[in-house]
């Protein structure tokens, strides 16, 4: 049941060559990668508070999944969800104002990084939860909207939460159309996955009899290409876990990163980034640059903005 | 009108409002083909289906997620949590997602589901089939917690908690399921609001605050002390969050004294709320500290013991004389 999508080798470079990507999915890779950073910047700052959890490294997974996702999908995120948000909306105003608390922001500023809601696409911090709402939505979806299929975006740390079962036994129970997306990055916060984890995700989705694709690739044509006739049959009522073996560049939130200095230069050499600037260095100039001064443009007009108002609900 | 149990008059309102709105869902476990462990369901799935009353797995986690998701989508389900202590594993679902999400987006989310839960003890089960757990949720902010004390109430409240486009969690006290009462089931409107209280028996010298299954026996401890030549008034506060805090207040001030009556442990309790409530806006007019009635601070004891952890009738009075004494 479990396919595994492996990475076209480049010879000469002895790794996986990243194929050219259209100019759009290249816009917002560099769209997302450049919010993060900004944001890290804002905290450096002290324009910003608190903290927040950047999904530097996991762009692509977002991006490769954006076009196989339509409007009538509903979209479940997690606490690591700017790079979900931004690929389905584009709006890093709305998102930044929403994290910064000023005028514009996508839920009055009252949700925060973890919490956003907007039409079709709702997000939550706590590990796990997303799986049984999805799970109602995807009923729905099931009597009401045949075609359109629930998408929820889950870690490796989530599989430790009980709520993941209950929602996989229902999905399977109801042939219900939920996409469950697995970012494996290899580690739960501080604990890696080979400490927090009995078997293997292919093996719980396996013990439901949902079906597993693992996803080794960063290349979103790769990916989207594989993809597409599995997400397919997800609408028919095929509830599907795929996998992303993928990588966090950066600590899980900030400065709490345990790994060892050779683990994240590991990440850092997966980086998608650093590989398609050498693949393609002529088009990842062309638009990296630009998308770096949007990026800071974005943050300069939002935080000029008013601080948002908002009252509490009646 | 028509002669019907407490557990009756839930299915009957349950069944006029999946009449009356095709986005009614009934969802629980066994809710359907044994119609819930109380009856509460019985021949709903009968008559509305397997789409419309759906049997799910030992799943409360699952079952309170997929009402969000449902209610997301426009439903209104209703779900019934089989006993009181199985609440606790949906506690995540209720009290981080179904009371959050509509605050959080500032209403735009509008959550209307509603989680039954027979509550309290009595009917000498277990200590999980026992609990009155309604402080872990009066606690919570955007919930609405209410719970009903007879069939006519059971009738109205749970219609309107379904029709109510907020999260409301609904407490039903199981071991008056078989009670009977007249209950107009024609009338579907002039119905009092389910967020306010009401005082089910008049009196002039002390308060008694109670709710589900405590107001019974308040009724029968006023009524033994009257014979004593005590007036007790009894109010039925229906609605825990929000709080009829009018109606409690204006009692407590024409009576001067009060006590708090519920099954749950006294420390943390719901009364504690309402003591300080009403000392802090009452404090003139107390001729008493407002005392509380309650169960110990243990687990709920195995049922042979359960009489001496349940306040009755003895308990109440002899708060009542402590509040005369002061």
């Amino acid at each position: 049941m479990t396919e595994t999508l492996v990475p076209a080798l480049d010879p000469a470079a002895g790794r996986p060559g990243l194929s050219r990507l259209a100019d759009d999915d290249l816009e917002l890779l560099l769209l997302i990668r450049h919010f993060e950073l900004e944001l890290l910047r804002l905290y450096g700052r002290g324009e910003l508070n608190g903290t927040t959890h950047t999904c530097l490294g996991q762009e692509y997974v977002p991006v490769a999944l954006r076009p196989l996702l339509g409007p009538a999908d509903f979209v479940f995120s997690n606490h690591r969800g700017h790079g979900h948000y931004l690929a389905r909306f584009g709006d890093a105003h709305g998102l930044l104002a929403e994290i910064m608390g000023r005028e514009g922001a996508v839920c009055g500023g009252v949700g925060g990084s973890q919490h956003v809601h907007r039409d079709g696409y709702l997000s939550t911090g706590v590990q796990g939860e997303s799986l049984p709402v999805a799970a109602g939505v995807a009923l729905h979806l099931r009597r009401t909207g045949p075609g359109a299929l629930a998408c929820v975006y889950i870690g490796d740390g989530t599989w430790g939460e009980g709520a993941v079962y209950e929602a996989l036994n229902l999905a399977a129970l109801w042939r219900l159309p939920l996409l469950v997306v697995v970012e494996n990055n290899g580690i739960a916060q501080s604990t890696p996955t080979a400490s927090q984890m009995a078997g293997t995700v292919a093996g719980r989705a396996a013990a439901f009899g949902i079906a597993h694709r693992l996803v080794v690739s960063a290349d979103v044509n790769e990916i989207r290409r594989e993809l597409e006739p599995a997400v397919a049959r997800v609408r028919e009522g095929r509830p599907l876990v795929v996998e992303f073996v993928t990588h966090r560049l950066g600590p899980h939130s900030k400065g709490d990163d345990t790994r060892s200095p050779q683990a994240i230069r590991a990440a850092q050499e997966n980086d998608w980034y650093g590989r398609y600037a050498h693949d393609h260095p002529e088009h990842f100039h062309r638009f990296d640059g630009p998308a770096r001064a949007r990026v800071r443009g974005v943050a300069d007009e939002v935080a000029a903005r008013p601080p948002s108002r908002w009252s509490p609900c009646a | 009108m028509t002669t019907l149990t407490l557990a009756k008059s839930l299915n009957e309102g349950m069944r006029k409002a999946m009449e009356d709105d095709p986005k009614v869902l009934v969802m629980g476990e066994d809710v359907g083909k044994l119609g819930g462990v109380f009856r509460v369901t019985d021949g709903l799935q009968k008559d509305f289906g397997e789409e419309r009353v759906i049997d799910t797995p030992l799943a409360e986690s699952g079952i309170i997620g997929t009402a969000i998701g449902l209610a997301l989508r426009g439903y209104r389900p209703v779900c019934e949590i089989q006993f009181d202590g199985f609440v606790f594993p949906a506690a995540d679902q209720i009290i981080t997602q179904l009371a959050k999400m509509p605050l959080r987006s500032l209403g735009a989310l509008k959550l209307p589901v509603v989680v039954r839960i027979p509550c309290g003890g009595g009917i000498g089960a277990v200590e999980h089939h026992s609990e009155s757990p309604e402080a872990y949720f009066t606690h919570t902010a955007g919930l609405r917690v209410v719970a009903c004390s007879n069939p006519v109430d059971a009738y109205t409240m749970i219609q309107q908690a379904i029709r109510c486009d907020d999260p409301v969690v609904f407490f039903e006290p199981k071991r008056r399921y078989w009670e009977k009462a007249e209950v107009d089931t024609s009338a579907a409107d002039g119905w009092l609001p389910f967020d306010r209280a009401r005082i089910v028996r008049p009196g002039t010298d002390v308060t008694l605050l109670a709710y589900g299954p405590m107001v019974k026996t308040c009724l029968e401890a006023a009524a033994a002390a009257e014979e004593d030549g005590r007036s007790l008034e009894v109010v039925d506060l229906r609605s825990l969050n929000p709080l009829d805090a009018a109606t409690v207040t204006d009692s407590v001030r024409r009576t001067g004294r009060c006590l708090v009556v519920h099954e749950a442990p006294v420390f943390g309790g719901f009364g504690a709320e309402l003591a300080a409530r009403i000392t802090e806006e009452c404090f003139y007019s107390l001729e008493a500290p407002v005392l509380r009635v309650g169960g110990p601070s243990t687990p709920y004891p195995p049922s042979r013991l359960e009489e001496h952890y349940l306040p009755d009738l003895d308990r109440v009075l002899d708060a009542v004389d402590r509040a005369f004494a002061f």
